[in-house]
């Protein structure tokens, strides 16, 4: 019995060739699509699941009183609890970005590479943490200037040769350090503390080894860089500990900030909880939520295809099902049957996902950046969810094709009768609508990030990163020569003839500000200004030049004043916001009076035109611009379109005066737009999605086009030798789809306009939801509903009557 | 008695009215009888044998088939009743397009739960006594009319009902084709199964027993031939 309907159904598929292949295409879209989604779901809950102690592992956040926490503590507070509470039974400490330098072997000419993705860690780092330590044992990181390399940097410096014991050189804030390579390690892909280096923190235990960064002293509680982990007894109630320790904080921080502790389940450092888990997380919930919805509705839309296009073809099944029945065939029987042919056609569409799954794998990566694989969908039990989602699915819309399509009265079938039944056609109208509400929506969402994200990268940011290369400052060798080098190359750039401009500065636009600091006011001042924040940017004389930032008031420094020493400099730029904020009605009414920034008055010299420094995201802060001669970043306008060569010619001059230094560039406009990677990535999703959704829901309405025309044949027929010609027959048969696909329009245009809505309000520098683009996007769909049903309307509008009236 | 109509009436309500269907049936069937019902078009022969081979049901009277009220009866059991002692034959053959002649013959046993070895012998019987043996692994549509209604026939018979019930069997075949069917009936008749044919041809309605004349939904009248 199961072979025959097994062969039935083979030669069912084969014999409606153009159906089956819509069917299996689209589910098989469906599915690959849900695959690849769910691996980066399961990929996403499986981070920092491997470490073998993560249920008794928390991570210590600073919280302020708007409820915002943040990793970096102060170095300190570890071993005070520790020594204080006994439910903490070890502690591991490592900070990121601080230890950020120059690496090179401890050999002549050995080429020095800048290391980012580097830091200092405690002594029981691979302890505490369930990495794998390769080569060398975990114990002896303990030691001061030990250092531990990822596999792919151990090769990465020694190529084949035996990492372990050989010697490397770091160049940092901390000054020149010696370290010993003691350990080879393997993070896996799924951790989210993920070096590709590891310094022993003991190093810095050594205050010789601070090189007067008093700041990084171990057991100071002044200064946040570190992050704090706590391994704490199992019976402990980490919410209790979570109040002593902010007790404990209180008594000994002497200056009160109104901070409190908060310890974080390892469980929930990367993705948290729930949405209302308002921790500091490395992964983004929203978006495994939102590729969750994506992926479930674009599953829905291939089964809707798939129950369309079975019960529409009813018409060639009724009559089977009519022998069949009058041959003895219970309902049940052809219940089985027709729920065995879903089955077998979700089963063949699932293998050629899996195909589709490995060939569209490399750009599903691109666009979601993570390095996913197959083995990403076993990491964690999510893909038994998926499976059993995959297998409801397809037994529900099996279902109701079986049960449609077994209930058939086989007198009236087989008397050629179809009854159309209005609830399987009311039915089959809701599910299209369904299905382009779900298409027209994401190419809506597609339409409103695209427009976001291409106003943020075009809007006029008040100053011109075209063309801009910007050069990090060197950072090896900064010895009693280093002042006349820079002036030398400097000199040298400025000789350049593809130079127009060029700058020093200690940030740069996109890249963020030195710093932040409140405690400013003047003498108009109303109580509580001195809280305000605002951003110091160190510059240059040529900056405002260099970057194409106008004055509205005021000059700009001189050469002379860059050179004054920090503590002595009494002279300062604004932009437009400060002044603002510090309550002065104008540019000239600022211009030349002294502000109070704590016990020091500064001039201001000049009111600089509001300007973009970071992202559209948020808006303009208000900016100190303080004069220096700082060498963080040298930037360079070039004049040519031969930047190849000008690069080539810069990194020589650079490598002539810093030797032992990498050179590093990058373009300022490029810089800028990094800041946009994360409305890129949504830019690029949705594009992706909707692109995907409409080509299945396409695939189901032209399936559903065909039939209808099949079954109106001879209506056309009849028409026809009436005289109807082929534009009215046309209109005719796209009329009713059309009039769908506007019903799904309808319904979507709310839900994206508040989706879009809530969007947007992440934005400090918007784009309108202009009606034009809700209409250009239902115009385009419409269009393309148009396209997909005219192909069979005019086939069958061109169609010979007299051949059609015939076969009927 | 193989069966037995009694005062049967069926009708439709359009609009209100009845429309009568069958009007005051009465119908006694012997076994081994071969009957054949002719009238015009529209006067109630599909129906009849749709009420006959329990397909339709009916709204007045008495069914009685063996020793069952089939009014009676559940729908399931009504079921199990014509798919064990009923065959059909139909003017368009209803093959399934998507089997072979050799699954098509097979299907009703596969709905009776009959064993795979003994389905197999009784196919090749099937095949060898209609000498389409070499036909089996065709489609329906590689075949002629006559073929096909024989294979129709064939599935008919597998299941060694009591009565076959045959609607123009010869209907859309040539005179030639519908002879050759006539004599297949009449063969099996006189094997013991009961034969109720619906014709036009009034030389196919001779190969019975009997003629039922039907004329708007009531028997006009019965000949013996
Ligand atoms: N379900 C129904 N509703 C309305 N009229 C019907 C129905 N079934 C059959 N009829 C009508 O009953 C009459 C008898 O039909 P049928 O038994 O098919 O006639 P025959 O087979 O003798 O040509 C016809 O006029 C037909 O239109
Ligand atoms: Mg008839």
């Amino acid at each position: 019995m199961l072979k025959t309907y097994f062969k039935i159904t083979l030669r069912n598929l084969w014999r409606n060739k153009l159906y089956s292949f819509i069917n299996i295409a689209g589910l098989a879209m469906g599915i690959a699509a849900f695959i690849l989604i769910l691996q980066y779901v399961s990929f996403e809950k499986s981070v920092n699941g491997f470490h073998e102690n993560i249920a008794t592992t928390y991570r210590l956040l600073n919280e302020d009183p708007k409820g915002q926490t943040w990793p970096q503590v102060e170095p300190g507070w570890a071993q005070k609890a520790k020594d204080r509470f006994p439910e903490i039974q070890a502690y591991c400490r490592f900070e990121e970005g601080v230890g950020q330098g120059i690496v090179r072997r401890n050999a002549e000419n050995a080429e020095p590479f800048r290391e980012t993705n580097v830091g200092y860690a405690e002594g029981n780092f691979f302890e505490f943490f369930s990495f794998n330590v390769l080569e060398g044992s975990a114990a002896a990181f303990k030691k001061p200037n030990v250092v531990f390399l990822s596999t792919a940097t151990a090769k990465k410096y020694f190529g084949k040769a035996e990492p372990v014991g050989q010697s490397l050189t770091l160049y940092n804030q901390f000054g020149k350090a010696n370290y010993t390579v003691s350990g080879v390690y393997d993070i896996p892909v799924n951790s989210d503390i993920r070096y590709d280096m590891v310094f022993s923190l003991e190093t810095l235990s050594n205050p010789a080894n601070l090189n007067d960064n008093d700041w990084a002293q171990l057991d100071n509680l002044s200064s946040q860089y570190i992050h704090t982990y706590f391994r704490i007894n199992e019976t402990a109630d980490y919410k209790k500990l979570e109040q002593k320790l902010t007790t404990l904080r209180n008594e000994l921080k002497k200056d009160k900030d109104g901070l409190v502790f908060r310890l974080q389940p390892f469980a929930n450092v990367h993705l948290p909880a729930s949405f209302s888990d308002t921790y500091q997380t490395s992964g983004n919930l929203k978006y495994v939520y939102i590729l969750s919805i994506i992926a479930i509705l674009i599953l829905a839309i291939a089964w809707f295809n798939y129950i369309n296009l079975s019960t529409a073809n009813a018409l060639k099944r009724a009559n089977e099902v009519g022998v069949r029945k009058v041959v003895g065939a219970s309902r049940g029987s052809l219940v089985l049957q027709f729920l065995g042919e879903s089955m077998l056609v979700n089963l063949i569409s699932f293998g050629l996902a899996l195909l589709i799954v490995r060939l569209l794998q490399p750009l599903f990566n691109t666009i979601i950046e993570k390095e996913l694989t197959f083995t990403s969908l076993l990491s964690t039990p999510a893909w038994v969810a998926g499976l059993v989602l995959l297998i409801i699915g397809s037994l529900l819309s099996g279902a109701y094709t079986a049960y449609s399509l077994s209930g058939f009265n086989p007198v009236e079938t087989l008397k050629g009768k179809l009854v159309k039944t209005t609830k399987a056609v009311v039915l089959r109208k809701s599910l299209v609508v369904f299905q382009f509400s779900i298409s027209i929506g994401l190419l809506l969402a597609t339409a409103f990030i695209y427009r976001q994200l291409n106003y943020m990268q075009n809007k006029n940011l008040g100053v011109n990163t075209d063309q801009l290369l910007v050069i990090r400052g060197p950072q090896v060798d900064k010895d009693s020569t280093y002042k006349m080098r820079r002036t030398a190359f400097i000199n040298a750039i400025a000789q350049q003839s593809f130079v127009k401009d060029y700058s020093l500065s200690g940030s740069v636009p996109g890249n963020g500000y030195n710093f932040a600091t409140s405690g400013f006011s003047q003498p108009g001042s109303r109580k509580g200004d001195e809280l305000k924040s605002f951003s110091f940017a160190l510059i240059d004389d040529r900056y405002l030049n260099t970057y194409q930032i106008g004055l509205a008031a005021g000059r700009t420094f001189t050469q002379a004043e860059t050179m004054v020493d920090w503590n002595d400099n009494d002279k300062v730029l604004m932009n437009e916001k400060a002044i603002e904020e510090l309550g002065f009605k104008s540019p000239e009414e600022a211009l030349n009076t002294k502000v109070q920034w704590d016990e020091r008055k500064l001039q201001v010299i000049g009111v600089v035109k509001n300007y973009h420094h970071i992202g559209l995201q948020k808006a303009i802060d208000p900016i100190i611009f303080y004069p220096q001669s700082n060498s963080a970043y040298f930037t360079v306008r070039l004049q040519t379109d031969r930047i190849q060569d000008n690069v080539a010619q810069l990194e020589t001059m650079f490598k002539s005066y810093f030797r032992n230094n990498p050179f590093e560039y990058f373009f300022a406009n490029d810089n800028f737009n990094k800041q946009y990677i994360s409305e890129q990535q949504y830019s690029k999703l949705f594009t992706t999605a909707s692109v995907w959704a409409i080509i299945i829901a396409c695939l189901g309405l032209f399936g559903l086009a065909t039939y209808t025309v099949e079954a109106r044949t001879k209506e056309i027929g009849v028409r026809k030798v009436l005289g109807a010609n082929v534009l009215t027959i046309a209109r005719l048969l796209s009329k009713d789809f059309l009039q769908l696909v506007f019903i799904a329009f309808v319904i979507a245009v709310p839900v994206v306009w508040y989706a879009m809505y809530r969007w947007l309000e992440n934005f400090a520098y918007k784009v309108q939801l202009s009606w034009w683009v809700f209409a250009a996007a239902g115009i385009v769909a419409i269009g393309i509903a148009l396209l997909t049903i005219s192909f069979q309307a005019i086939k069958a509008a061109i169609a010979n009557p007299v051949k059609s009236l015939r076969t009927q | 008695m193989l069966l037995e109509l009694k005062n049967m009436f069926k009708w439709v309500t359009v609009g209100g009215n009845r429309i009568f269907l069958l009007k005051d049936i009465n119908l006694q069937v012997q076994e081994g009888e071969f009957i054949s019902i002719m009238g015009p078009s529209g006067s109630g022969k599909s129906t009849l044998l749709n009420v006959i081979g329990m397909l339709d049901g009916f709204d007045e009277g008495e069914y009685n088939f063996l020793h069952e009220s089939v009014h009676k009866l559940k729908e399931k059991q009504r079921a199990q009743l014509y798919k064990q002692y009923i065959g059909f034959v139909f003017q368009q053959y209803h093959l399934i397009d998507e089997l072979t002649v050799y699954e098509n013959i097979e299907t009703p046993l596969l709905y009776q739960d009959v064993k795979s070895s003994e389905r197999k012998a009784m196919v090749a019987d099937m095949l060898d006594r209609f000498n389409i043996v070499g036909k089996k692994d065709l489609f329906p549509s590689q075949l002629s009319g006559g073929q096909q209604q024989l294979v129709g026939i064939a599935r008919a018979l597998i299941a060694k009902p009591k009565l076959i019930l045959a609607d123009e069997p010869t209907g859309n075949l040539n005179s030639r084709q519908g002879e050759e069917i006539m004599e297949l009936f009449t063969q099996l008749n006189k094997e013991g199964v009961t034969i109720i044919q619906v014709t036009h041809s009034e030389k196919n309605a001779a190969y019975a027993g009997r003629t039922i004349h039907l004329l708007d939904g009531r028997i006009e009248k019965h000949i013996n031939n």
